[in-house]
């Protein structure tokens, strides 16, 4: 069937253009006949290696000798077709590594051929039914003898009969399955692999057979249900992606760290077929055919590998590299357990093929994956729940894959998406917190019983999770950012691009020229949906695609916000100069360049964040500027800006933020250089502002503990303006010797009280400080734990300027903890007799009034309740009461209040007289007035309570300030 | 205590500075009355000495007994209420209050506590209506709202309380509320009247001051008496018999301005304009309004600078001053300074030295 070979070159040319962007071929002609064939064959061959390997390890276990099966492909190759092969092509120099793949590859097709049937018999089967389609298909049911499947392409609504081969498949499906008890390697069981492999052997000839169809179909009938291209051909391999490769191999090496913990220990066994997969992407740049098969071969042995080293230099460093790649992959999988990151991050302007990666990634890696995407119920219930179910795998349904969940748009809503974000952050930390703990289960029921037990809240992270943004710095993400492993998606190059719209044009008959392409990729900036449902548009509207109006015809540049870092980029970063080349004169490059950045801007906003960046930047790009007249005039405008947003906020008048963007443009065409500059966040402005208010909070708290008559008269700016230098002079001078107290002079010690005083009254003193070692004493970093004396509202800091040297004494340390002492006793000794005081001034009499309130109801005679002291002395029982618990209480009170200077001295020597002498009093003579015993009760300035049979028969009370002074 | 707080006069008798001032208040006083009034002076000129002097003078000894409240209240605002918290100084007859550390809602308060003390009237000894004082600091400092809604509150409560501002700047006080006060102008104490206090300290605490001593003192104290007494004590401190070539210790901050100057003066470039930007955050971190430090730079550079180019720059600060605080950033503005003077500087340079 001619139209199956017609169609196949033209897929080989995408593939074929995209190395042509990386590596230089000076030529290549893919039109040869062979090739496609091989091509697909190598795809068949790696599928087929794939199954056979998973049979080799699974053998691997079982006592059955697996020798067998390897020594079949080791040893055949070596004899066939292939030695000769090698001899007889000899490469010239320019097509050397091309024709070192078609050797490879014959080799491959020749392994294949001679493999014992019972082996490979489906695969040729396979190929046959690939290399003569007419076998398969047939315009006419009566012309299969058999089963069939009747099929209609879905473009032209032709009708096809395919004819089915079952016996085959099953007896191959029957042994494959004998083979592979446990499916584990692949995601995939065999049996649907090999149904995908068919499937796709029939799409493929389907959609030749409706590509030639369609073009003459279509003019009559249009198609009513035609599938969008951009899912017609999203990427279903891994090898198809458009991505960056980097990018991409990250993100397959990141998901191949899971293996152990997701798949358990098989992952040794699987890593060098990984590797070789990898390699071969990663290869694909440079030596797609050559370099894969080349791995593909490294499995079997390394006799091929010297065979290849000898063949080519290039190939020399293609294995160095290889095997640098081999050991760093046997390091990462040395460690089991999940990588560091749990969460894989990937941002990137829309339309680049992020949720596409991490589908076909996922998928690759045998996943299945489990999205969540804005439309649905992102609130953080409903993540936990999905999440659960996707740690704990083993459902009842046929799909036995462990699932992936891949989390889209997750900056999106800003209310939702935190839910995710917060449920997501919360299993990492209960992983990192668990970690330390249990070991690295290796194997996956225990793990999951481990972590079912330990029950919702503390569930660990046990699947890889992707989570898709636009806006890495969007606010939202800011905690997940920390955690995540973070991947910035770049935009293809715009050759690679084009060649994949050049093939799904050749494929839907549309008729594009490349310049075509080129422009519209350039003008979507790579977004390949965007040029994909431009293209299907125009093809639906039979319109081919203009070159010089891509603007205007194509439904038009997308609205795009692009992060601040890439507009400062793009402030502070001339255009490459190509882009003029492109236009015919300077003014329409100005005119371009002016409207790029406006609408950047502009649809940007937040133009406070945009100046301040533009600020913080600005000084540190090398333009020229001899008498700084450019800076002027960009402070100027940065003046301006700052200008107009305070008034905009003071007079609410949105409208006039249209002049913000304005600014930016003139600042940008004043700097913007060539070179690419390198912008941070602009930290030191809101650094700026929060330090103040926090110092401010300082001040106006510490005024707020310094007595009133002082304070008042302080403000924050005044004191920091005028007084703080020299109240730090005053605080510790330099006269005052460092000694004990009782060794000073009569002339210092007033000094030392009257900066007690001071210090005091401002309410000051020195506090314990970790001493952050200052710039200028780096150089004795052991002191860097020591605690230091300083004061306690950090007033110092109000002079400590970064790179200024003060001329301040400072205090000596012995001086300081003298100070400490000084001032906590001068305090408590104020308190006391600011109380004494208040107590004497305000309240003496009712003092005493309530003195005699005490004593007198602590008489039973209740009758005689008289109040005030002129009353007392007729009260007859009073002397009793004084040995009373009550009386003796409101005595001590009373002391207190009455506490004169005069120590106590008689108290110890009269102690028992005194008491024998009441009591004897009190017992004696009951009516006795005892006036003159009140009369010197009350002058004395202690009473005592005489507690009978205790061994603190005497109480007395005594006050802080009494040892103080 | 300072001899700052030490030897504050506490009565308007007592006043060392304005005493003019002081009698005319005092006669105000007297006669029962007392209008709106509105303190405005350059800080360190003794306004609220004065106040707090009048206030005393208005209700005896009883004013001074003051209690620190740490008071919130809750302001109902149309649709939500709003809680604010701010401390007030307050005796029986009179509260102080700093409203603008309410920042935005400063309104509120002054609004709420005007009303609150229009409620519960004082009755003074003779059994009539008293008033009370409301005293409220940095008026300059209020937002346009506050002070319109003050406008009125002033005179719908003015049978109950009189209110005191005192403020910096008497420009950023609307006209409005101008007019409705008795403006009293405090100037800074000329250097004289500064050497006359700072004898009478230095009688009172039996020191000997050297001739000269107190003027070179006063001097150095940018007209403002507490900053010339600070520095009085300093010396007093660091070392005694004074000598009259003694050195005075200079403000940090000024010294750290001084250095930023000479780097400019040493270069000019966008590089040297990055480190100077570093250093006027330093100063502006540490609380010192930008008002002041483009002043200071300006005066640290004019010193250095030729005669020739002085106008000019003097021009450019004031411009950008003009700039600053209408804009919100001072750094863009300060800076923006910096860099037209490097600019103008440079080019005078190219052009006098080739």
């Amino acid at each position: 069937m001619d139209m199956d070979f017609d169609l196949l070159p033209d897929e080989l040319e995408l593939l074929e253009e995209s190395y042509r962007i990386n590596e230089e071929y000076s030529h290549f002609d893919p039109t040869t006949e062979p090739y496609p064939y091989e091509e697909e064959e190598e795809d068949e061959h790696l599928q087929q290696q794939q199954q056979q390997q998973q049979q080799s390890t699974s053998k691997a276990k079982s006592p059955f000798p697996e020798a067998q099966i390897n020594d079949h492909k080791r040893t055949r190759p070596s004899d066939g077709p292939d030695a000769s092969a090698e001899g007889v092509f000899r490469p010239s120099d320019e097509k050397r590594s091309r024709i070192d793949e078609d050797i490879v590859l014959d080799e491959d097709e020749g392994l294949l051929r001679y493999l014992p049937p019972e082996v490979t018999e489906p695969i040729v089967e396979e190929i046959v039914e690939n290399v003569e389609e007419e076998k398969v298909l047939w315009r006419f049911a009566s012309e299969i003898d058999g089963d069939f499947i009747p099929i209609t392409a879905p473009s032209g609504g032709d009708r096809v009969y395919a004819k089915v081969t079952t016996e085959e498949m099953n007896e191959r499906r029957e042994k494959l399955y004998l083979k592979t008890p446990s499916a584990g390697l692949i995601g995939e069981s065999i049996d649907v692999l090999l149904h995908k492999v068919e499937q796709e052997a029939f799409t493929k000839s389907l959609r030749a057979s409706s590509g030639s169809q369609s073009e003459m179909v279509l003019s009559e009938t249009p198609v009513v249900h035609e599938q969008l291209w951009v899912d017609k051909y999203a990427p279903f391999s891994f090898t198809e992606l458009l991505s960056d490769e980097h990018t991409n191999r990250e993100v397959l090496l990141w998901l191949k760290q899971w293996d152990s913990c997701v798949y358990g220990s098989e992952v040794r066994s699987t890593s060098t077929e990984v590797l070789s997969a990898l390699r071969r992407h990663s290869s694909v740049g440079q030596h797609h055919k050559f370099s894969g098969s080349n791995s593909s071969r490294n499995n079997k042995g390394s006799r091929w590998n010297k065979e290849n080293f000898k063949q080519s230099d290039d190939s020399e460093n293609k294995n160095a590299n290889s095997v640098a790649a081999q050991d760093l992959w046997n390091k990462k999988t040395r460690c089991t357990g999940p990588p560091e990151q749990k969460i894989l991050l990937l941002c990137g302007p829309p339309g680049l093929g992020k949720t596409t990666l991490a589908h076909v990634a996922a998928r690759h890696c045998g996943y299945r994956v489990v999205e969540i995407n804005a439309s649905d119920d992102r609130s953080s219930a409903t993540i936990e729940a999905k999440i659960i179910d996707v740690v704990q795998t083993n459902s009842v349904t046929v799909d036995t894959r462990p699932k992936c969940l891949v989390i889209d748009e997750i900056d999106g809503a800003l209310g939702d998406g935190k839910g995710a974000v917060e449920v997501i952050l919360k299993m990492v930390s209960a992983d990192k917190k668990s970690d330390g703990g249990k070991e690295n289960v290796a194997n996956e029921d225990n793990a999951q019983k481990t972590s079912s037990k330990k029950g919702r809240k503390s569930e660990p992270l046990s699947r890889p999770v992707i989570c898709i943004c636009n806006d890495l710095y969007a606010p939202a993400l800011r905690p997940l950012r920390q955690v995540a492993k973070v991947h910035v998606f770049v935009q293809p190059t715009v050759s690679r691009v084009v060649s994949r719209l050049k093939y799904i044009c050749n494929k839907e008959g549309m008729k594009t020229s490349s310049i075509g392409l080129t422009a519209l990729a350039d003008y979507t900036e790579c977004d390949i949906r965007s040029c994909l449902n431009t293209l299907q548009f125009l093809h639906k509207k039979k319109e081919s695609l203009n070159v010089l109006e891509v603007g205007s015809q194509v439904v038009g540049r997308k609205d795009m916000s692009k992060s601040v870092f890439d507009i400062w980029k793009e402030v502070f970063q001339k255009r490459k100069p190509k882009r003029e080349r492109r236009s015919n004169n300077s003014s329409q490059t100005n005119f371009n360049e002016f409207d790029s950045l406006h609408s950047l801007i502009s649809s940007r906003g937040d133009y406070d964040l945009i100046m301040d960046g533009i600020h913080e930047n600005i000084l540190q790009l090398h333009y020229h500027d001899p008498v700084m007249q450019k800076t002027v005039k960009c402070f100027d405008n940065l003046g301006v800006s700052d200008y107009m947003h305070q008034y905009i906020m003071r007079t609410q008048q949105m409208s006039l933020y249209a002049y913000q963007p304005a600014i930016a443009i003139t600042i940008h065409r004043m700097v913007a250089q060539i070179q690419k500059p390198n912008i941070e966040w602009p930290k030191s402005n809101q650094r700026c502002r929060t330090m103040v208010i926090e110092k401010r909070d300082t001040l106006s708290s510490w005024f707020h503990t310094i007595p009133p008559h002082i304070s008042r008269h302080l403000s924050p700016t005044s004191f920091v303006e005028e007084s703080v230098s020299l109240l730090l002079h005053i605080l510790s001078p330099s006269t005052l010797r460092p000694a004990a107290l009782n060794s000073l002079s009569e002339k210092e010690k007033a000094d030392l009280d009257q900066l007690v005083g001071k210090m005091v009254s401002y309410s000051l003193t020195y506090k314990n400080v970790k001493s952050n070692p200052l710039p200028s004493d780096l150089g004795n970093g052991a002191t860097s734990d020591v605690t230091v004396l300083a004061f306690d509202p950090p007033i110092a800091d109000f002079i400590n300027f970064k790179g200024y040297k003060s001329g301040h004494y400072v205090l000596a340390l012995a001086m300081k903890q003298v100070m400490v002492n000084e001032v906590e006793k001068q305090k408590i000794l104020q308190v006391s007799t600011r109380r004494f005081a208040s107590l004497t001034n305000g309240g003496n009499e009712g003092n005493q009034v309530l003195l005699g309130e005490e004593t007198s109801r602590s008489q039973p005679d209740k009758a005689a309740k008289i109040f005030g002291k002129t009353s007392r002395p007729s009260n007859p029982s009073i002397s009793t009461t004084s040995c009373n618990s009550d009386s003796s209480r409101s005595g001590t009170t009373a002391s207190v209040n009455l506490k004169s200077a005069k120590p106590p001295k008689r108290s110890s020597t009269s102690f028992f007289d005194r008491f024998k002498r009441i009591g004897t009093g009190s017992q004696n003579s009951e009516n006795v007035v005892p006036k003159e015993e009140t009369a010197e009760r009350d002058l004395r300035p202690l009473l005592f309570k005489f507690n009978e049979g205790f061994t603190n028969a005497v109480k007395r009370p005594v006050r802080i300030r009494e040892f103080l002074l | 205590m300072l001899w700052v707080d030490k030897y504050r006069p506490k009565t308007l008798d007592h006043a060392l500075v304005h005493e003019d001032v002081a009698q005319n208040l005092k006669k105000l006083v007297t006669e029962q009355d007392c209008p709106h009034l509105l303190f405005y002076g350059p800080s360190g000129s003794g306004k609220k000495t004065l106040i707090m002097a009048l206030i005393r003078q208005m209700f005896g000894a009883s004013a001074e007994k003051v209690k620190v409240e740490n008071r919130t209240w809750k302001v109902d605002a149309g649709s939500r209420t709003i809680d604010l918290e701010l401390t007030t100084l307050s005796s029986t007859n009179h509260v102080e209050l700093n409203p603008s550390d309410a920042g935005f809602q400063d309104r509120y308060i002054v609004q709420e506590i005007i009303k609150e003390m229009a409620k519960n009237r004082p009755i003074d000894t003779k059994g009539r209506k008293g008033y009370k004082v409301l005293v409220l600091n940095e008026v300059d400092k209020l937002s346009r709202e506050a002070q319109n809604s003050l406008r009125r509150t002033m005179e719908k409560y003015s049978a109950y309380c009189r209110l005191i501002l005192c403020c910096n700047s008497s420009s950023k006080v609307s006209e409005a509320i101008r007019s409705r006060c008795l403006n009293v102008r405090i100037n800074a104490p000329s250097e004289e009247q500064i050497v006359k206090v700072l004898e009478f300290i230095g009688k009172k605490e039996g020191l000997h001051i050297p001739s000269g001593f107190a003027a070179r003192l006063a001097e150095k104290s940018n007209r403002s008496l507490r900053r010339a007494i600070l520095s009085f004590e300093t010396c007093r401190v660091q070392q005694y018999p004074f000598t009259s070539n003694q050195t005075i210790p200079p403000m940090d901050w000024e010294e750290y301005i001084s250095e930023i100057a000479s780097d400019i003066m040493k270069e000019q470039s966008p590089k040297r304009l990055y480190q100077v930007r570093l250093k006027i955050y330093e100063l502006l971190v540490n609380c010192i309004p930008p008002e002041i430090i483009l002043k200071r730079l300006l005066y640290e550079l004019l010193r250095k600078l030729d005669a020739e180019l002085k106008h000019e720059v003097c021009h450019w600060a004031a411009y950008y001053e003009h700039r600053m605080r209408l804009g919100q950033k001072a750094i863009f503005h300060i800076e923006a300074f910096v860099a037209k003077f490097m600019s103008i500087y440079k080019s005078f340079l190219i052009a006098t030295f080739g």
